[in-house]
């Protein structure tokens, strides 16, 4: 049954040190730790296996380039490793969208993204099954405010302009939906015990 | 900014969506309140669950690699060799088993906090026996050091520099190992030259006061007079001056 595992924030500072100063094992131990979430998060976001893995590297590349940024006092290195790979998926899909919007304005056709292979398909639908699962406990409105904002990276000012209702709705609605989800997790774990 | 302010605004702080001036503000009450770090991290533990199942996949096989030899080329160009040259280039698997099992022989001879009498290469008492064991490893020389606690730290260990002939194609290989009652966690050990050149060693995990760590390299390690382990925060918690044995 999943859990939430808390690590150890001095640990967690130690593992960045040494992965500022190259340590190649702390490099293999953030991998291990990450690099299926953050690929899994690609998978969803940018739609096909190929940008996952670009995804993956890119968010190492960038992880390296700020450890000395990461500070324990401010946040998990979990949430700061997720935030970085998800912020850098989003800054892809702008990239899309404005060259598209790009080759249109010059008449050009954009090229389609490459078609998924039937793996990838049924990788993709597998996650999206287990999105609707995670995401049942949630209320539909819960669930689509968590969703623009997590997914589509966008503020709560346009979450709340897309779905018509006040800002200070859909801030009360994703941080319930967070707590949420901690909760339902924080319950099977209970009653694996 | 109030703890209500503060908590209607956590899931932007956490998402990244909030802007500078808020952020700041949110940050700044963040370091003072426990209550509102207790709300931020359950949101966290909210986020990774969500990433868990949401979008948990096992990658490609060999996407490790790739990544691992991306952060190769970044630390290249960063202007130091990357850990993973520094763990030297083997010529053959068989010459590292072997170099491997003489750190464990001679490691298994060292003792932690004896006398300075007390060498760290088995065979110093026996001329013969070392030149043997030189001959048979097909090596240079030996040199060794004791370490010193510096800065009022419990640390103390010894350090033993093994110089391969690389004209026979043997690697060159350092081990070190630390006592530290009371301590808990990681250290670095750093080989200092006498140009100023420093190469680390894989980081020591001190658990139970006692820790090892040791690099085999394709290197030249001759060059390498002192050692000295520091602490995270970047203290020097012990150091030791290299010399022949």
């Amino acid at each position: 049954m999943l859990r939430v595992k808390i690590e150890d924030p001095g640990s967690d500072a130690a593992l960045m040190v040494a992965f500022a100063a190259r340590e190649e094992r702390a490099a293999g131990t953030l991998f291990e730790r990450f690099a299926s979430r953050i690929y899994g998060l690609g998978v969803v976001m940018l739609g096909n296996h190929q940008a996952a893995q670009d995804l993956v590297q890119d968010t190492f590349v960038k992880l390296w380039r700020t450890a000395e940024r990461y500070d324990p006092q401010r946040g998990r290195l979990e949430t700061w490793v997720l935030l970085t790979a998800r912020s850098l998926a989003i800054d892809s899909l702008r990239r899309r969208v404005l060259e598209s919007r790009s080759l249109q304005a010059v008449g050009i056709q954009p090229e389609d993204d490459p078609a998924p292979l039937p793996d990838e398909r049924a990788a993709a639908a597998d996650l999206s099954a287990r999105a609707r699962r995670a995401m049942a406990c949630l209320s539909p409105e819960q669930r689509s405010a968590l969703e623009l904002a997590y997914f589509g990276g966008r503020t709560t000012a346009e979450v709340a302009a897309l779905e018509g209702i006040p800002q200070g709705t859909v801030k009360t609605r994703i941080r319930a939906a967070l707590l949420r989800l901690r909760d339902e997790m924080a319950k099977d774990a209970d009653h694996d015990v | 900014m109030t703890c209500d302010e503060v908590r209607e605004l956590l899931p932007e702080h956490l998402l990244g969506t909030l802007e500078g001036p808020e952020d700041l503000e949110v940050r700044r009450h963040l370091r003072g309140c426990s209550a509102c770090r207790e709300e931020r991290m359950k949101l966290e533990e909210g986020v990774a669950a969500l990433s868990l199942v949401v979008h948990d996949q096992e990658p490609p096989a060999d996407l490790r690699d790739r990544v691992l030899r991306t952060l190769d080329e970044e630390w290249e160009d960063a202007g130091r060799p990357p850990a993973s040259k520094q763990r030297g280039r083997d010529r053959s698997p068989w010459r590292a088993v072997a170099a491997a099992a003489a750190i464990v022989l001679i490691a298994g001879s060292v003792a932690f906090g004896t006398t300075q009498a007390h060498r760290a290469s088995v065979a110093t008492a026996d001329a013969a026996s070392y030149t043997n064991l030189l001959r048979a490893l097909g090596g240079k020389e030996f040199s060794v050091g004791q370490l010193h606690a510096a800065g009022g730290s419990s640390f103390v260990g010894q350090v033993l520099v093994y110089e391969g002939d690389a004209s026979k194609g043997w690697n060159s290989w350092a081990t070190v190992f630390v006592k530290a009652p009371g301590y808990m966690g990681d250290a670095t050990a750093t080989l200092i030259g006498t140009d100023g050149e420093a190469l680390a060693l894989p980081s020591l995990r001190v658990s139970g006061g006692e820790a090892h760590s040791w690099i085999v390299t394709g290197d030249d390690l001759s060059g390498y007079d002192r050692l000295t382990i520091t602490t995270p925060d970047g203290n020097v918690v012990a150091t030791g001056a290299i010399h022949p044995a």
